[in-house]
């Protein structure tokens, strides 16, 4: 088969490694996802680019999520996250804008829409932003959530885990998933984990934690890396 | 670390959930036409509004969804390596903005009227691209408005050729007045409905 090598290289998702829907005890995982299977298009030029510089924009520079303000530290576990945003060839992707939103120690999230009776940290906000690095590393002081119900779903907990939103150089490498924390046994029986079609792909989500001893301070330490879609994706500098 | 032969497996989706926060919407978000909240709007092109609503099952409103616009300048370029016009493109057009629903699922953009431009895979009409992000949705729902401006070049689009033809009106914007000084377009979406009048989304 001759093919000819675009500067980038861009396929459709591979089905059994992302979520299939709809998800038990999760309705809008019924309302809201279209019943027409969606349509081939091809990749056109708008698909393929995307913002290069959010920052302008965006005001990256938040990561350190277990701090609001000096003296003021979360309840909780202090974690360190860290690891690199990468292309589907193993490249770095620098200048990703990397959000991330979670729990509290509680379980509760500082949203008003979160109206669940368990205690707000008046320390802790649970949001960041920050930007990788030239080699498309990444890194974030937080503190791990807690886990929580899902309403009306059957006594169905989400495990422990941290939101997170990737911009990165084309709007096709757009991703938005969540992280584990390997080990946690609510892992198993969750629904959003487990709607991963190929059980190979679930441990994808799973942060690993990094031996304490290799650890050069008073936190626990997490490592995760984020695969983004796309060959040949990261953009030179322009 | 490099395998061209052995690309790596892309990380999954999951959805946004319902606690996307609210502090990450900052005002001008939903404005493409310049390149931070601070920066002045480009010159360049029609300054338009796009807006409309985001609908789900039933027709009730999607609230706290989150839409994210891409689109070209108004000479039909992007300011990306991968087009062979970026040096040209619009230095002070971002082309970028987050929007996100209220309690009607209303939302809405400022942006300039975008230019079309020559694609290998054929001459794209000007369009915006639009992706949907909500609880529920676990990978981003991805869909493009046309200009009701540009009917010749609307039917030769080759992505909006990709539609069933007696769809393909629901991908094309109508005209919703002025606001502001600028024309207005509205363009609603209907996450999951009727055959006939769910939005086509595509493949992503
Ligand atoms: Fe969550």
């Amino acid at each position: 088969m001759t093919r000819r090598d675009p500067p980038d290289l861009f396929a459709p998702y591979d089905e059994s490694a992302q979520p299939a829907v709809p998800i038990e005890g999760y309705a809008n995982t019924f309302r809201r996802n279209p019943a027409r299977p969606p349509i081939p298009r091809p990749y056109t030029r708008t698909a393929r680019t995307g913002p290069l510089d959010l920052s302008p924009k965006l005001k990256p520079g938040d990561d350190n999520l277990a701090v609001i303000a000096p003296g003021r530290i979360a309840l909780g576990q202090l974690i360190h996250v860290s690891g690199r945003v990468l292309d589907e060839d193993g490249r770095g992707v620098p200048g990703a804008v990397v959000e991330l939103w979670q729990a509290n120690a509680a379980g509760r999230y500082f949203n008003p829409l979160d109206t669940r009776d368990a205690p707000l940290d008046p320390n802790f906000v649970g949001n960041g932003r920050t930007l990788t690095d030239r080699e498309g590393r990444y890194a974030f002081f937080t503190i791990k959530p807690g886990a929580y119900p899902v309403p009306d779903s059957g006594r169905w907990w989400r495990p422990p885990h941290v939101h997170v939103s990737i911009l990165g150089p084309s709007t096709l490498s757009r991703l938005v998933t969540q992280m584990y924390f390997s080990g946690e046994p609510l892992n198993a029986h969750d629904r959003l984990l487990n709607s991963l079609p190929d059980a190979a792909a679930r441990p994808r989500l799973l942060a690993r934690q990094i031996p304490p001893q290799e650890v050069e301070g008073e936190w626990l330490a997490f490592s995760w890396d984020i695969v983004l879609r796309g060959r040949h994706a990261t953009p030179p500098a322009p | 670390m490099i395998r061209p032969n052995a690309p790596l497996p892309p990380t999954a989706w999951h959805t946004i959930g319902p606690f996307f926060p609210r502090t990450f919407f900052r005002e001008g978000d939903n404005d493409l036409t310049r390149l931070s909240a601070e920066a002045a709007p480009t010159a360049r092109g029609e300054h338009i509004l796009l807006r409309g609503r985001v609908l789900e099952e039933g027709g009730r409103p999607c609230v706290n969804a989150v839409l994210e616009a891409w689109q070209a300048d108004a000479a039909g370029r992007f300011r990306h390596p991968l087009d062979p016009g970026w040096r040209e493109a619009d230095p002070d057009f971002l082309g970028w903005g987050r929007a996100w629903t209220d309690a009607e699922g209303a939302y809405s953009f400022r942006t300039v009227m975008p230019g079309g431009y020559a694609d290998p895979a054929g001459p794209r009409a000007p369009h915006v691209d639009l992706a949907v992000l909500a609880s529920g949705i676990m990978r981003r729902l991805v869909t493009t408005v046309f200009f009701p401006d540009f009917p010749d070049a609307n039917e030769a689009d080759p992505v909006l050729r990709a539609v069933p033809e007696g769809l393909r009106h629901l991908l094309v914007a109508r005209p919703d007045g002025r606001s502001e000084g600028l024309r207005a377009f509205r363009f609603d979406l209907l996450l999951r409905g009727a055959p006939d009048a769910e939005t086509p989304f595509f493949v992503d």
